[in-house]
């Protein structure tokens, strides 16, 4: 107990107070946020004025497409997420620019001349709204770049709502009779927990998960891999044979996980005080923070989930840095640790839709899956008692067998300079550190 | 001593193996090698390299354990309760090259149960010996390789051990280093503590240590005290420088041979001769001068020991 300790002190002292780690704590934030607006900036800076020919027989119906075009586009941020909302005028406009002129001369002739116009870069491209194609509910959009995906279904949702609206009005409706035909329904998901009605949108559950496999990853691929490269180098320094005459090997090991991961949890409150004290005054103007509310029983299950996990996924780390020499051979078996991870975020999307599934209930109880997915269906909707204490039985127990197996290897394998070792050696020395 | 000794003041040996044997693969590293050490005594563990120096000495101290036999030490078997009163030093030396000097020795001495206070106060201490005082804030890696030798050494043996376990402890000390460390070790023995040290130079052994065993291939050749085993090598020699009858250089259950450089002869006495029988002989009949008995050296006494068919 008291070497541990000390170990873990060692550990975390010792990294906490290198500059690298001041530096990353601190620029890593900024990096991120960099490298998020960045590109963003970058797309959208290139950008010129659209210019967009409508071409339609009659010039009022002409305007409205216009009007609505213009309009929609100002709120287009807006209609991506939420699906079949109304327009939202205060909403600010997104940076493209469009120009939209409307020509009232829908013959083939026009066309061909509109058609010149796009190659030779005078516009960027037409509508076709001829009264044909209206009749038959098909326009056609023509420019140089094939539209993307959410342009198109932007586009094609606007111009359904516009032709709605016009063929309503040639029966006869008037303008707030049309409206009220046309007003979406939007579906509101209801979550039943314990009898109780929870207003929680699925995206916000999803958002909780996958904040959690996200953590999940990053501590595991970036703390995991230094509880590796620290037992390489107490290997290659040779400090190794020194400890070991004072302390067990099972003590070095779960002090050096358990050292390294404290400085990873450092790390990750202190970002999310930062985020806390930098984003979330700018958020909360655009979100209702109410909205953000993780309930307390998440919050443990995120906790117990992640620090079991990572314990995990460090152990093998740590048995990796032991069997190996070298940084690269022991990248090479980083795979032993990345498919678990690969495979519970395969299962991530059945397990957040069926949640019931067997196939998800099974997995969610298999130790290397559970961190993720048993909390996945924490998240969406709370298991019976005894599968998430099966759960957590078996993901402790595997955690402890995992490194009382590991101390193993690590025990043997540490004394072992200049080759990596081969399974049957392995197994042999599971064998030798028998006491 | 435990209460019940009260009979035979026996001396409990500090460590003792009894047939112990390591192999890794099909490689035997150590086969069935049994000694004894007594309490404040230097002890060498003697052989050429890949002799079983190291494997014996980490299964001395609990790092590797041994596949039959068994390790004593204070005159209970080995457990990890002994680890306190160890300290150890590796052939292949390490430290932590990110540390400071001072908080790299009050950990390694932390990890024996020293407080830190007293680690600090020991370490300022033991620097100032070793002429180290200017580089306890400085990392380690900034020292030159013979201080952080030295800083190892004070790190094996801060806590005040018992037993000082050292692999090869010279091995890459310049002369002024290496003098510093014997004095420290002779120093050490004084104050009744044991050391274990292995060396293939025999030569070393030979002025340091009370006791050794010779080990080649895994197996102890020689071991126990060292004048005992040069007493029982059997060829022993003797100049002599003498004025008169040289009768005694003729007995033939004493002298093997003989070599007259005219300032003196050299005897070489036959096995198990007692060179005082000599003594007699020659002072009854002649003026000696000089008559010194010339130890065999550790070199020859090996060389003869693993050059034996059996061995």
């Amino acid at each position: 107990m008291r070497n541990t300790w000390l170990i873990i002190k060692r550990e975390y002292l010792e990294r906490v107070r290198t500059r690298t780690f001041l530096a990353l704590t601190l620029l890593a934030p900024a990096l991120m946020t960099v490298l998020m607006v960045l590109p963003v900036k970058l797309a959208t800076m290139g950008e010129r004025i659209q210019h967009v020919v409508v071409v339609t027989s009659t010039p009022q119906f002409g305007e409205i497409v216009r009007q609505r075009l213009l309009s929609a586009n100002s709120a287009a941020s807006d209609s991506d997420d939420e699906v079949g909302s109304e327009t939202n005028a205060d909403k600010p406009a997104s940076d493209k620019q469009y120009i939209i002129d409307v020509d009232s001369n829908p013959t083939e002739a026009e066309r061909a001349v509109l058609r010149g116009k796009v190659a030779s870069q005078a516009i960027d491209g037409y509508l076709w709204l001829s009264d044909d194609a209206i009749a038959d509910g098909k326009v056609t959009w023509a420019s140089r770049n094939m539209a993307g995906f959410a342009e198109r279904s932007r586009l094609s949702g606007e111009l359904n709502r516009i032709i709605q609206y016009a063929r309503l009005s040639r029966n006869g409706f008037t303008g707030d009779q049309a409206d009220l035909v046309l007003k979406p329904v939007k579906v509101e998901a209801i979550r039943i927990e314990r009898g109780q009605e929870t207003k929680d949108s699925s995206g916000k559950k999803l958002l909780e998960v996958v904040v959690m496999v996200m953590l999940i990853y990053m501590a595991v691929l970036l703390y995991g891999i230094s509880v590796m490269r620290s037992v390489l180098e107490e290997k290659n320094s040779r400090v190794m044979e020194v400890l070991l005459s004072s302390a067990t090997s099972t003590e070095l090991m779960i002090g050096k996980i358990f050292g390294v991961g404290a400085v990873g949890l450092t790390q990750i409150v202190v970002w999310a005080v930062m985020a806390g004290v930098f984003a979330l005054p700018s958020l909360a103007m655009s979100v209702d923070l109410s909205q953000l509310q993780v309930s307390p029983g998440v919050l443990v299950a995120f906790a117990g989930f992640f620090l079991l996990g990572y314990l995990l996924f460090s152990a093998l780390y740590a048995a990796i840095g032991a069997i190996t020499t070298t940084e690269q051979e022991g990248q090479q078996l980083q795979f032993i640790i990345v498919i678990p991870l690969v495979i519970s975020v395969f299962m991530l999307n059945s397990a957040v839709k069926t949640p019931d599934a067997p196939a998800v209930v099974w997995l969610s109880m298999v130790p290397f899956l559970s961190p993720v997915l048993m909390y996945a269906r924490i998240v969406i909707q709370t298991p019976p008692l005894w599968q998430i204490a099966l759960s957590l039985f078996l993901l402790i127990a595997t955690i402890a067998g995992l490194l009382a197996l590991c101390a193993r290897i690590y025990r043997v394998g540490i004394l072992i300079y200049g080759k990596r070792a081969t399974l049957p050696e392995i197994l042999k020395w599971l064998k030798y550190a028998k006491t | 001593m435990s209460p019940g000794s009260e009979r035979t003041p026996v001396v409990v040996n500090t460590v003792e193996l009894a047939n112990v044997r390591k192999s890794y693969d099909d490689f035997v590293a150590v086969d069935n090698l049994s000694l004894r050490i007594q309490p404040g005594r230097i002890y060498g563990l003697l052989g050429p390299n890949g002799a079983g120096k190291t494997s014996t000495l980490r299964m001395i101290i609990g790092i590797i354990v041994p596949d039959s036999g068994q390790v004593f030490v204070l005159g209970e078997p080995l457990s990890r309760t002994h680890t306190d009163r160890f300290g150890y030093l590796p052939e292949e030396r390490g430290l932590y090259k990110k540390m400071k000097v001072l908080a790299h020795l009050v950990l390694l001495a932390q990890l024996k149960g020293l407080t830190s206070g007293e680690a600090s106060k020991r370490a300022h201490h033991w620097c100032e010996r070793f002429e180290l005082t200017a580089w306890i804030d400085k990392k380690v890696e900034e020292l030159s390789k013979g201080m952080q030798q030295k800083v190892q050494f004070i790190g094996a043996i801060l806590h005040d051990p018992e037993l000082i376990v050292m692999d090869e402890p010279f091995s890459g000390l310049d002369p002024a280093s290496a003098l510093a460390l014997k004095d420290a070790l002779l120093e050490l023995a004084k104050n009744g503590k044991t050391i274990l040290l292995s060396t293939h130079r025999m030569d070393q052994a030979e002025r340091l240590c009370q006791s050794i065993c010779l080990i080649n291939r895994g197996r102890a050749v020689l071991e126990g005290d060292l004048d005992q085993i040069k007493a029982n090598y059997g060829h022993c020699s003797v100049q002599i420088k003498y004025d008169g009858d040289a009768g005694f250089l003729h007995v033939p259950t004493l002298v093997q041979s003989f070599n007259d450089y005219g300032n003196y002869v050299e005897v070489r006495l036959m096995p198990g001769a007692d060179t005082q029988e000599l003594l007699q002989k020659a002072c009854s009949k002649a003026r000696l001068d000089r008559f010194e008995v010339m130890q065999p050296s550790l070199e020859e006494i090996f060389i003869e020991a693993v050059s034996k068919p059996n061995a």
